[in-house]
C-alpha cells in the first residue's frame, strides 16, 4: 500500500541524469550561440545607453522642463503637471536623481518596445482564435513564472546588465497591452464592423479607422498596465545589475536600513503615478477627441 | 508471554524515557539556512546530528547574514546560526556577547573564508605577468566591461552585502577608475555568478570579487589576486570598511572568521547539544568537495548533508560521542 501514500515517482537517478541533460544542453547553447544572441541585441543596448545618457547628461532643469512639457501635451491638465513638477523636485531634493533618471529611461525603453511588440501581437490574436489559444498559455507563463527562473539563464546568455534587465521587464509587463488589445478589438461592436463593411472598406481600413479607434481606451488601459507593471519590475532588475532605484532598494533590504527603502520606495511610487496620470489623461483625451469627430 | 510482555513493556518504558530525557536535554530548536551553499549543507548536518544523535526537534528556518542576525540579536530566533560570516556583524556581535544575549560557539570553518579579486584560471594562465590586482587593472583590454567596450569592468560584490562598500573602496584605493576600469554593479549573488558563468563559457576575461568556499569557485577554477599588501586593520576600520571614504588606500582581506552563533536559550536548554555545536569544524577543502559534489549532481542541502555523514565519517565523528555517532549511524 505504500504507493497509495509515496506517490510513485521517477526514481532519483533517471530525474537527475533529466536535470543534468537540460544543464547541459543549456550550457552548450550558451556556448555555440551566446555571442550571435548577444550581437543580436546590440542594438537594443546602444539605444539602452543612449536614452540613459540623454537622461542623465541633460541638465536637470531642461529634464524637468521636457517632462512638464510631455505631461501638458499627453494630458492638458494643470494639476498633473504641477505634481510631476514638485514630485521631481523632491526625488532631486532628496538625492535620488540620478537612480530616477537611470529608472525612468529603462521604464521608458521597456514601455516601448512593450508597445511595438505588443499591439501588433494583441491584434493578429483578435483575428485569430487559433492564435489566441496559442498566445493565451504564453502569456499565463510570462506573468506566473518566477523571474529568477527565466533571469539566471538570460543573465548566463547575455551577462548582467542593462539587455537581460530588459528582457526581464518586458516578459512581465508585455501581457496587458496584448491582452487588453486583443480584448478591445473583439468588443468592437459587430453592427458597426458590418456597416464599415457595407462602404467597402478594406480589411486594413476597417483596422486602422474602426477596429483601432473604437479599441483605443481599451488599449490605453494596457499600456497604462503594462507601464505600472514595468515599475514593479524595477527592484528585481536590480538583482541582475540593472541601475537605478532599484539598488538602494535592495541595499535598504540587504542592511534593514528603513529609510533608505522607504525614499526610493517612494520614488518608485511617484515616477508610477506621473506615469500612470498622465497616461490616463491622455488616453481619456483620446476618447474625447473620438467623440467629438464621431458626434 | 508473560517475560514477552514484560520485556516489551520494558522496552516501550525505556524508550519513553529515552525520548524524555533527550526532548528534555534539547527540545526544540531552530537552525537558520542561510542562502548561500555552504551554510546551507553545514545547517543541514547540524539539523541531522542534532535530531538523530541528540533527539532535538531541529528545524530550519532559512535566512541570509543581516536578517537571521538582527532577529537573533532582537528576538532571540533562530537559535542557532551554523556559518555566520562575523566581519559583517563584528560590533553589534561583540554587544551580544557582552550582554550575554548570544554565545560564540566552534568555528565552522577552521581555515575561515577566503575574500579577494578574482581572475579566471585561464587568463592567469595566457598572461602569467598578472599575479597581483595592480598587474589586473593595466589590462583593461583584459576585463571587458558589459556596456562599454573601451572599458574593464571590476564586477562588485551584490548591493547591500558588506563587501559592496569594501569592494568599492578598494577600487578607488587601486585606481581603477583612472586605469579605466568601470565597477559593474552585480544586484545580487546570483547577478555575480552568472556574470562568471557568462564569462566562462565563452573563455572571456572576468576581474571582480568573490569568496571561498563556494561551488562557483569548485566549479570555475578561479586565480585570486594577491593584494599587493598586508592587511591593515586600523586602515581597514578607519577607511576600507567605511561607506564613501575618502581616500582608501589599498588593503588586503583577512581571513573571514567564520563562527556558528547560538542563542543565550539554546545555550542554557541544548546542553550535550550545545557542546555539539561548540566543537564542530571543517575546513575549506572539504567544503569545496562537497559543494562541487553537490553542483555535480544537483542535489540539495539536504542530499549533501547526507552524502557527508555517509562518506567522511573520520571527520564528523570526532564532533560527537561514540554513543552519538551510532545513533545517527543508525539512522542513514
Amino acid at each position: 500500500m505504500e504507493w497509495l501514500y509515496n506517490f510513485p515517482s521517477m526514481d532519483i537517478e533517471s530525474l537527475r541524469a533529466l536535470k543534468k541533460g537540460i544543464d547541459g544542453g543549456f550550457r552548450g547553447f550558451t556556448r555555440e550561440y551566446g555571442v550571435y544572441i548577444e550581437n543580436a541585441f546590440e542594438p537594443l543596448k546602444q539605444f539602452l545607453i543612449w536614452s540613459e545618457r540623454f537622461m542623465l547628461d541633460t541638465p536637470w532643469p531642461l529634464i524637468i522642463l521636457l517632462i512638464a512639457v510631455i505631461t501638458w501635451v499627453a494630458s492638458r491638465n494643470k494639476r498633473i503637471v504641477i505634481g510631476t513638477v514638485i514630485t521631481l523636485l523632491l526625488i532631486g531634493y532628496f538625492d535620488m536623481w540620478e537612480d530616477t533618471m537611470q529608472t525612468i529611461s529603462m521604464i521608458f525603453v521597456c514601455t516601448v518596445l512593450s508597445i511595438v511588440v505588443g499591439i501588433p501581437i494583441g491584434i493578429a490574436m483578435s483575428r485569430s482564435d487559433r492564435l489566441q489559444s496559442v498566445v493565451n498559455p504564453i502569456l499565463d507563463v510570462m506573468q506566473t513564472m518566477p523571474s529568477f527562473v527565466y533571469l539566471i539563464p538570460v543573465v548566463m546568455l547575455l551577462g548582467i546588465g542593462k539587455v537581460p534587465g530588459l528582457i526581464a521587464v518586458v516578459i512581465y509587463a508585455i501581457p496587458p497591452i496584448i491582452r487588453l488589445t486583443n480584448l478591445g478589438i473583439r468588443l468592437v461592436d459587430k453592427d458597426v464592423l458590418e456597416a464599415a463593411d457595407a462602404f467597402g472598406s478594406s480589411s486594413w481600413q476597417r483596422l486602422k479607422n474602426v477596429q483601432m479607434p473604437l479599441a483605443l481606451p481599451t488599449m490605453m488601459a494596457g499600456i497604462n498596465q503594462t507601464i505600472m507593471m514595468a515599475l514593479a519590475m524595477v527592484v528585481v532588475a536590480s538583482m541582475i545589475g540593472v541601475r537605478g532605484l532599484g539598488q538602494p532598494v535592495l541595499q535598504a533590504i540587504n542592511n534593514q536600513y528603513f529609510s533608505l527603502g522607504l525614499f526610493n520606495g517612494l520614488a518608485i511610487v511617484g515616477i508610477a503615478i506621473i506615469f500612470d496620470r498622465t497616461s490616463q489623461a491622455y488616453g481619456k483625451r483620446l476618447q474625447k477627441y473620438q467623440e467629438v469627430v464621431h458626434g | 508471554m508473560k517475560k514477552l510482555i514484560a520485556s516489551s513493556l520494558l522496552a516501550t518504558g525505556m524508550m519513553f524515557i529515552a525520548n524524555a530525557a533527550s526532548a528534555e536535554e534539547c527540545g526544540d530548536v531552530t537552525i537558520a539556512q542561510m542562502n548561500w551553499q555552504s551554510a546551507e549543507i553545514l545547517a543541514n548536518v547540524d539539523q541531522l546530528i542534532l535530531t538523530e544523535g541528540y533527539g532535538c526537534k531541529a528545524e530550519l528556518v532559512s535566512g541570509d547574514t543581516m536578517p537571521t542576525f538582527t532577529s537573533m540579536n532582537e528576538k532571540g530566533a533562530p537559535d542557532v546560526a551554523p556559518e555566520l560570516w562575523i566581519n559583517a556583524v563584528r560590533e553589534p556581535l561583540e554587544a551580544a556577547v557582552a550582554e550575554g544575549r548570544l554565545h560564540i560557539a566552534a568555528e565552522s570553518l577552521s581555515d575561515g573564508g577566503v575574500e579577494g579579486w578574482w581572475i579566471p584560471q585561464y587568463v592567469a594562465d595566457a598572461h602569467p605577468e598578472i599575479k597581483t590586482i595592480d598587474d589586473a587593472l593595466m589590462h583593461p583590454e583584459l576585463f571587458p566591461a558589459p556596456e562599454d567596450d573601451t572599458k574593464g569592468a571590476v564586477y562588485n560584490c551584490p548591493s547591500g552585502w558588506n563587501c559592496q562598500i569594501l569592494t568599492a573602496n578598494l577600487f578607488k584605493a587601486y585606481g581603477a577608475e583612472e586605469k579605466g576600469f568601470n565597477l559593474i554593479d552585480t544586484g545580487s549573488a546570483a547577478g555575480l555568478d552568472g556574470s562568471i558563468a557568462k564569462a566562462f563559457s565563452r573563455d572571456a576575461g572576468w576581474l571582480g570579487y568573490y569568496w571561498a568556499p563556494t561551488n562557483i569557485l569548485g566549479k570555475y577554477k578561479m586565480f585570486k589576486l594577491d593584494a599587493g599588501v598586508k592587511h591593515d586593520k586600523t586602515e581597514w576600520d578607519r577607511c576600507t570598511a567605511v561607506l564613501d571614504c575618502a581616500d582608501p588606500k589599498p588593503n588586503a582581506w583577512s581571513k573571514s572568521e567564520v563562527y556558528t552563533i547560538v542563542t543565550d536559550r539554546f545555550k542554557k536548554a541544548g546542553g550535550p547539544a550545545y557542546d555539539y555545536l561548540a566543537n564542530r569544524a571543517w575546513d575549506n577543502a572539504t567544503v569545496n568537495s562537497l559543494l562541487s559534489w553537490m553542483t555535480d549532481n544537483q542535489a540539495t542541502g539536504e542530499d549533501g548533508a547526507r552524502y557527508f555523514l555517509e562518506n567522511h565519517e573520520a571527520i564528523w565523528t570526532k564532533w560527537v560521542t561514540p554513543e552519538v555517532a551510532a545513533k545517527v549511524k543508525a539512522s542513514l
